[in-house]
């Protein structure tokens, strides 16, 4: 029986229409079933996953096929060029554009970039934001990648972003000019090599065939801005506001509580404004994404931010020298960052799980979780021996047991897990929404406006819980 | 049992795809091929560096230094301390290295005559680890500098004993000039001039497609050899008036080419040979051993502007260690050792063991203790017992007990070779 991967999200409804216009009903696909394991006429077993997931199973050959967006598909085979993924066609629906994309004061047209010294890319897509500045020859460029939200750094916290819109003028709208269109195209359908080789797939393939699949369009890649030397470093200036993030998600709620048991607020910040305004003059606030908030800490663009201690870990084990510190432990939104493995797994700990695997003659430990650099670090110290991380965008809960044998991942209730047959057998961490700052203090005003900061949220705080 | 995965025969190899392990037969061949090259190096006047495994990717972004085809096959990666976003690359060339230590420690030298054994890393479908034996000559050398490299290389494969030895000179300035004319981006350029030096007529009748008033000259340059100097001066007078641009590059190639000549050395002169490098700025030349290339190098005067903003001269050359190995011989055995045997267990028979192998070693006998027993060993043996010692000359079968460390080498000597 065939594997393939659809994806999760708004083009769950329009790839859904789609395939069933050509007999392949997946029931309960179209209409956002909870559940990630679904039917295609008992001949194929689909899986849910995030778009950023699909290219990385099919590589893996852990499904067969899949459907997700032509940048995603790119960005992994900008990485890994060699993988068994091939692109068998576009489908006939609307695709978003990958912009690069600058504020009106950094740059008006590509030919701009020549002037500036040190250009810092804003971007979910690393690997495509890499290739694009090899092709431009930037002689000296930070990548900085980002999990959303890539279009609010510019100007002050990034000079470009490569980010997705459905077409120019919503990127003119985002206040930002878009530079270079890089990629366009509609969601791509993808396939393992061998499985197509291998694996009767004829019937789902035609079905495809008859929607009139496209070819793909590859990355328009631009050619070198030329003969740009290395230029020195130029010095970083000293901020005089004090710059703070607050997250977005699940995070928000938990922060405006803090707040406003601190009594302090940012106006607009509940609203949804991304600049909300400061409590005090003096203070600037912005709203990202809490996962990557350590390293614009670390990079010196906020000097404090609210984001979770799992966010935290997993930014200080891949960088152990990163200046970001957690100041306080604000204990709110408590959650347990598990090791999860399947009901069906005789075992009741970690050893114990370590010991059936050894005794199985287990090549491999499969890892899937959303947190590579926890889930590796956890792997590493428990001496789990030769292991893979599978990153994954969330919704890990699926891949066990099939496509993974251990999940690190969030609990808080543990219904999900016994719902999707799953259990913990062990605790990594308990995190809670935290406050981190960078390791320098900063001087003057901005440093008496971040004691004054601090000092009002430290009543809130987990008492003793200062730093990690 | 699941160690056992460690130990038994394996589909998947343990060690990472591409990498090579030295076996010891190898690694002889390996140091005499280093020794040989140090020594020659130094002898001319040159000072060993050894630069480190990592640097920044930055250093090789620029434009003028790699090709993007090459950075396309980097192992670079954020390290631990990547917070910032800025790469770093397992080095995939030593010139730039050598190039960015000379601006750090060197700067202001006048000249300054290096060179390094060191490995680099490209993702490859074959090796993806390669040991070079390089030579880097930073400073106003020209056009000596030129005619010295060539000859050093030559005489390293000369002292290592191998024949046929053959050079081959380019220089970038020539196919530049005829990519140019297409009107080609730079990316196109790059892809096309590949598939020339990959031998696909298709992308040389594209070219002539292009260029049509260079007329089919244009595979004189792109396809043929010629010889010397002579060969130089016929391609001049092809594309003196349809190709400018050549006549500088023409003229660099045959003042080396005269030079070589002089010295009785006659090389192949070639329009197109270096690809992925973007930095070489002048002659290119290439060492061969029969038709097997084993090294080359070139002039990159521009590289050091690139990474400091200073102009100095520069060139140099590497001997590429996969492709000598199995050219060179195994380096004849230095010395037989003398086995010297503990005749039980007994803490102070072994002791004892160990110290009479330290005292051959002293005395100029290689010698070690036969640490597992049942091994069968050949040559001069010295077996050491509570009782006193029995020597072994090479091959004997009956020894000859002896009373001291020095009665013992009147007898080992006899049989081992030194």
């Amino acid at each position: 029986m065939i594997k393939i991967a659809l994806p999760a999200g708004e083009l769950r409804r329009p790839i859904s229409q789609l395939l069933s216009q050509v007999g392949l009903d997946v029931p309960g696909y179209g209409e956002g079933s909870r559940s990630y394991r679904l039917s295609l006429d008992g001949r194929a077993r689909v899986r849910v996953f995030r778009e950023r997931d699909i290219p990385v199973q099919i590589a893996l050959g852990q499904y067969h096929m899949g459907i997700c967006g032509a940048a995603w598909v790119e960005e992994f085979l900008a990485r890994n060029p060699r993988q068994e993924v091939v692109k068998l066609g576009s489908l006939p629906l609307a695709g978003p554009t990958l912009f690069l994309m600058a504020a009106p004061s950094t740059a008006q047209t590509l030919a701009d970039l020549s002037r500036l010294a040190e250009p810092r890319i804003v971007t979910e897509f690393p690997h495509l934001a890499e290739a694009l500045a090899l092709a431009l020859r930037l002689p000296r460029y930070r990548i900085i990648p980002v999990w959303g939200s890539a279009e609010a750094y510019p100007p002050e916290d990034a000079d470009l972003a490569l980010a997705l819109a459905s077409h120019e003028e919503e990127v003119v709208k985002r206040g930002l000019v878009p530079l270079l269109a890089v990629l366009e195209g509609p969601p791509v359908v993808i396939a393992h090599r061998q499985a197509i080789k291998a694996l009767d797939m004829g019937w789902v393939l035609s079905a495809l065939a008859s929607l009139g699949l496209s070819s793909v369009p590859g990355m328009r890649l631009p050619a070198s801005l030329g003969g740009l030397g290395l230029r020195p470093r130029p010095p970083a200036r000293e901020r005089e506001v004090l710059r703070v993030a607050l997250p977005d998600g699940h995070q928000k709620p938990h922060v405006l509580g803090a707040l406003a048991e601190a009594g302090l607020s940012f106006p607009g910040y509940a609203e949804g404004e991304r600049r909300p305004l400061g409590p005090w003059d003096g203070i600037e606030a912005k709203v990202i994404r809490p996962q990557d908030m350590p390293q614009m800490v670390a990079l010196g663009a906020f000097d404090l931010a609210f984001t979770g201690r799992d966010c935290f870990l997993e930014h200080i084990y891949r960088f152990p020298s990163s200046p970001v510190a957690v100041a306080l432990d604000l204990g709110k939104g408590a959650f347990n960052m598990s090791a999860v493995v399947s009901v069906d797994l005789p075992v009741e700990t970690m050893e114990e799980a370590i010991s059936f695997w050894r005794r199985e003659g287990r090549p491999l430990v499969r890892i899937a979780s959303e947190f590579v650099a926890i889930a590796d670090h956890y792997a590493r110290s428990r001496h789990l021996w030769r292991y893979r991380v599978i990153p994954t965008a969330g919704a890990s809960e699926g891949f066990v047991p099939e496509d993974a044998d251990l999940l690190i991942e969030g609990t808080e209730t543990g219904r999900t897990l016994a719902e999707n047959r799953l259990k913990a057998i062990d605790v990594l961490f308990r995190s809670t929404t935290c406050v981190v700052v960078g390791r320098h203090t900063p001087t003057g005003r901005r440093g008496e406006l971040l004691r004054l900061l601090l000092d009002s949220l430290r009543p809130v705080a987990v008492a003793g819980s200062a730093t990690i | 049992m699941f160690l056992s995965l460690v130990c038994s025969p394996m589909e998947e190899p343990l060690r990472c795809p591409g990498m090579h392990d030295l076996l010891p037969e190898e690694m002889e061949r390996f140091r005499q091929v280093e020794e040989v090259f140090r020594l020659t190096c130094r002898e001319w006047g040159y000072q060993e560096v050894r630069t480190p495994t990592i640097e920044h990717l930055f250093l090789f972004t620029a434009a003028g230094t790699l090709s993007a085809q090459m950075l396309g096959r980097v192992y670079s990666f954020l390290d631990w301390d990547g917070w910032s976003g800025e790469r770093v690359v397992l080095r995939p060339d030593s010139t730039i290295p050598v190039a960015r230590l000379y601006i750090e420690h060197m700067m202001g030298a006048p000249l300054a005559k290096l060179f390094y054994v060191q490995n680099v890393f490209r993702f490859t479908e074959g090796e993806r680890e390669e040991w070079q034996c390089g030579v880097e000559l930073l400073g106003d050398t020209q056009p000596l500098g030129d005619v010295e490299l060539v000859l050093l290389g030559r005489e390293v494969l000369a002292r290592l004993g191998l024949g046929a030895l053959g050079v081959r000179l380019s220089h970038p300035g020539l196919v530049r000039a005829v990519l140019e004319r297409t009107g080609l981006s730079a990316g196109e350029q790059l892809r096309l001039y590949d598939a020339i030096l990959d031998g696909e007529q298709e992308a040389l009748a594209q070219l002539r497609g292009r260029i049509p008033d260079l007329g089919p000259a244009v595979d004189l340059l792109l396809r043929e050899e010629g010889q010397g100097a002579n060969y130089v001066r016929n391609l001049r007078a092809a594309f003196a008036q349809a190709l400018p641009e050549v006549a500088r590059p023409l003229d660099e190639l045959e003042a080396l080419a005269e030079t070589l000549e002089a010295l009785g050395l006659v090389p192949t002169v070639t329009g197109a040979m270096v690809r992925n490098f973007e930095y070489y700025t002048g002659p290119v030349f290439q060492l061969l051993v029969g038709d097997v290339v084993v090294g080359g190098g070139g002039r990159y005067d521009a590289l050091v502007e690139v990474l400091c903003g200073r102009q100095v001269p520069a060139s140099g050359f590497a001997l590429y260690m996969g492709r000598l190995l199995p050219l060179v011989t195994r380096p004849p055995v230095a010395a037989a050792t003398v086995w010297v045997e503990p005749a039980d267990g007994a803490a102070a028979t072994v002791a004892a063991a160990f110290q009479a192998a330290s005292a051959l070693r002293e005395r100029g006998l290689p010698a070690q203790v036969a640490l597992a027993r049942g091994v069968s060993w050949g040559g001069p043996r010295l077996l050491v017992g509570p009782q006193g010692m029995v020597a072994f000359g090479a091959g004997a079968s009956a020894g000859q007990q002896v009373g001291s460390v020095d009665e013992a080498l009147t007898v080992l000597s006899g049989g081992a070779e030194k």
